[in-house]
């Protein structure tokens, strides 16, 4: 299996690059470092034209990803590369989808206003369109341990159902101990009767999933995984109901894309946005209707 | 878990092989389009026309006509150049090969030098546009005023410096549609004006009619070989920028023919576009020394400000968005130029190697792009400051510039190629006459100019303590480099001891 970590040579990628050896340690996966840098538009009219920068740029590039595989401990794989695009974003989504990546790891933008997360114009045009499910490091991500628990972002929405299945799945791959986080109470206040109710039909969620899960994997023994966790998110704005509950160091968040989103592509709605400004641990944006490649 | 090594090159894309230019991207139009954006005809026109006039008066069809060919002697041979040493460093790097570091440390300086000062002049004629604009959209001519307060305008330019240079840090590029938008436009515009200008003729109520005649074709007929140098020197600077469709190759999609059909047809459309403006700007107002005469001193430093309302009526707001457009474009695509030529010095080690440094967010020359735009600024601020007419002052000091680099590039290609020059008709003429010719005529302006600019009388007639301000400029700047390059010797002698082997083409 295969990580594209979309990486550049300051903190972002730095952090870009902690994640996807924490997310690789779990999993076995090995990590493709892209580094993109700008096509040359021959419209710009550049003059006078200048043939050799190209090489220059190259040579830097080259010394970049040597830094950036200098990051990566010795028990995971690493390649390099090189991409050319006029955007950055779509060729890091043309070399996921080309290298048939479980996930793209970038690391959110380093010079935002706001605390944690803020999504630099890279990141959000891959939270808006990519196939594939991206993983963002939060700024200053240091980890490079396994990661230790898997949460999943979960709601009424359409595309719930998907999502949970495939917390599921990578739960067990993974060997982590599985926790829903409902967001259902968010705005609604707290009232226990809502509270109540969310729990019920995440509840009810788990097992219609589990027990499709098991008929699905004969392996999937209930011993191996000890029984998911649900809480109820609360507060009176999602980013205080975010920090309200603990986090471990080593947790990853899974959550969905918008129902807004394109039939396979993510799309991170306002929820999901404001959630990541308060989250304090990297996440996982799913797209709509992905199915996780084999294990 | 699996160890295999971990600094395996990418196997499905070489990674040195990609080149920064999609190939086979490029068309015949498109071509011709980059061709003429790289020229922007509008923005030299109303920067060269008048400080042409004042030279050769009614002769400028001639000198314009002249001036190309210079141009053409040199332009084949930087496209040898080109072919032969793709380099970031262009005039730097090849000179360097050719006549060694000293020279070539001073073509570079030349071509850099050269960039800044157009990159100042081109924030100054899109200043006095922008307010000139103002002033058309809100019929309130007090406005166009507002560029000759000399803190606002100072202020302003610095504005439009500083934003070309963030948006050329950041990476942001034109995109084909925008350019051909671009381009189409000036034509357009500058098509409308000259047809304005004849219909004034004919219906009688131009500002000073006067009949078209065969000696305005004559170079011949310039009084002087001063007037006839300045005038060629200057109209290098109206055709700069033409030799970038030569210089094309992988990224047009027939690299066999259309660099050179490009070059062709862009060079007619650009002698077809100044021809007629200069026809119908000079049957329109005349050379003239008063009002909207073209010779009037007032008039010259640009042209179209003044001109357009009269000719064109209450379109002239076109042309002050052609203008104010193309010298915004080509003020941010210019500024990758000297951020080049600086990141490759920095690269060689022929100055700091600061300025070889590379933004790794967004890729692009970091510390040489502001380096750019502070030189560039600190330029215009002293011109602005000491000249009565900055406009007119850098722009006669950038012909003695583009003159000098051109000049030595040109000669460099004869002595590099010297070896090679006799094996073929080819070879003889393309590496050897075409820039032997084309350099030493440069170089022979450079030194007319230069002579003739000690004269305070010169150019706008500003001066610096008895010395003509655009010797000062032209030949400050040069002495400027010289001083820098003894400073570097001196601080990193590397370069200047074994360049050869360093750069190791």
């Amino acid at each position: 299996m295969r990580y594209v970590v979309g990486y550049t040579a300051n903190a972002r990628g730095h952090d870009a690059v902690h994640l996807a050896v924490a997310l690789a340690r779990n999993h076995d996966a090995s990590l493709d470092l892209v580094l993109v840098i700008p096509e040359d538009s021959p419209y710009n009219a550049v003059y006078p034209p200048e043939a050799g920068y190209d090489d220059i740029l190259n040579e830097q590039a080259q010394r970049w990803l040597d830094e950036g595989l200098a990051l990566v401990p010795p028990d995971v794989t690493a390649r390099a590369h090189i991409r050319r695009g006029d955007s950055e974003a779509q060729t890091l989504i043309d070399a996921a989808v080309e290298m048939d990546a479980a996930v793209l790891v970038i690391g959110a933008s380093n010079n935002g206003l706001f605390k944690r997360f803020s999504i630099g114009s890279v990141a959000s045009s891959l939270l808006h369109s990519s196939p594939v499910p991206v993983a963002l490091a939060p700024h200053g991500y240091q980890r490079t341990d396994p990661i230790t628990r898997l949460s999943c972002g979960f709601g009424t929405r359409p595309g719930a159902e998907e999502l949970l299945n495939v917390a599921v799945e990578s739960a067990r791959d993974r060997g982590l101990p599985l926790r829903l986080v409902s967001l259902l109470a968010l705005d609604g206040g707290s009232s226990p009767g809502m509270a109540d109710a969310a729990w019920m039909h995440a509840a009810e969620r788990l097992a219609a999933v589990g027990s499709s899960a098991v008929e699905g994997s004969a392996q999937a023994a209930e011993a191996d995984a000890p029984e998911p966790e649900i809480v109820v998110a609360q507060g009176r704005t999602i980013e205080e109901a975010v920090e309200r509950l603990d986090w471990e160091d080593g947790e990853i968040l899974l959550i969905g894309s918008s129902r807004l989103a394109q039939h396979r592509a993510t799309f991170l709605g306002s929820t999901a946005n404001r959630i990541l400004r308060a989250l304090p641990v990297p996440m996982i944006v799913v797209p709509r209707d992905y199915t996780r490649q084999g294990a | 878990m699996s160890t295999a090594p971990k600094t395996v090159q990418s196997k499905e894309t070489p990674a040195l092989s990609e080149k920064g230019l999609k190939a086979g991207s490029v068309g015949l139009i498109g071509a011709v389009v980059i061709g003429v954006s790289c020229i922007a005809p509008a923005y030299t026109l109303t920067a060269a026309l008048g400080p042409t006039v004042s030279e050769v008066g009614v002769h400028l069809p001639a000198i314009f006509l002249v001036g190309f060919i210079p141009m053409l002697l040199v332009a084949l041979g930087y496209r040898e150049l080109n072919n032969a040493m793709p380099d970031a460093g262009t005039s730097f790097t090849w000179a360097t090969r050719a006549f060694g570091p000293w020279i070539g440390w001073m073509g570079g300086w030349g071509l850099i030098a050269a960039t800044i000062i157009v990159l100042s002049n081109l924030a100054a004629v899109a200043v006095d546009f922008f307010y000139l604009m103002l002033a058309q959209i809100f019929s309130n001519p007090a406005l166009g005023e507002l560029s000759k307060i000399l803190p606002l305008n100072i202020a302003t330019t610095l504005v439009f410096i500083g934003l070309a240079c963030w948006i050329s840090y950041r990476g942001m590029e034109t995109t084909k549609g925008v350019q051909y938008v671009l381009v189409a436009f000036q034509l357009l515009v500058l098509g409308w004006f000259a047809v304005s200008a004849f219909s004034h003729v004919a219906n009688g109520t131009a500002f000073d009619a006067t009949a078209i005649s065969p000696d305005w074709f004559n170079p011949f007929a310039v009084d002087s070989f001063s007037s006839f140098a300045a005038g060629v020197s200057l109209s290098i600077f109206i055709y700069w920028g033409w030799d970038v469709t030569l210089t094309m190759n992988e990224e047009t999609k027939n690299p066999e023919k259309t660099p050179g059909r490009a070059a062709t047809i862009t060079v007619l459309v650009i002698v077809i576009i100044y021809m007629t403006v200069a026809l119908a700007t000079l049957s329109f107002a005349g050379v003239g020394e008063s009002g909207l005469g073209a010779g009037n001193p007032e008039n010259q430093s640009s042209i179209f400000a003044v001109l357009a309302g009269p000719v064109m009526g209450p379109f002239a707001i076109l042309m002050s968005l052609a203008i104010l457009s193309s010298s915004a474009a080509s003020l941010q695509s210019t500024f990758v130029s000297p951020a080049r030529t600086m990141l490759a010095m920095g690269h060689y080690r022929a100055i700091s190697p600061r300025f070889g440094r590379i933004s790794p967010t967004y890729k692009s020359p970091s510390f040489a792009t502001i380096a750019a735009a502070i030189a560039a600024a600190a330029f215009y601020v002293i011109t602005r400051t000491v000249s009565e007419n900055a406009l007119w002052d850098t722009i006669t000091a950038l012909g003695m510039m583009i003159c000098f680099y051109y000049g030595i590039t040109a000669l460099a290609c004869v002595w590099f190629f010297r070896a090679a020059a006799f094996s073929s008709i080819r070879a003889f003429f393309f590496k050897f006459l075409a820039p032997l010719v084309g350099g030493v005529i440069l170089l022979v302006m450079f030194v007319k100019t230069a002579l003739d600019s000690m004269d305070p009388e010169y150019g706008s007639g500003s001066s610096v303590g008895g010395v003509g301000l655009v010797f000062v400029l032209g030949m400050g700047v040069i002495l400027l480099g010289v001083v820098v390059m003894l400073v570097m010797y001196r601080v990193r002698p590397e370069f200047f001891r074994n360049f050869s082997r360093r750069a190791g083409v």
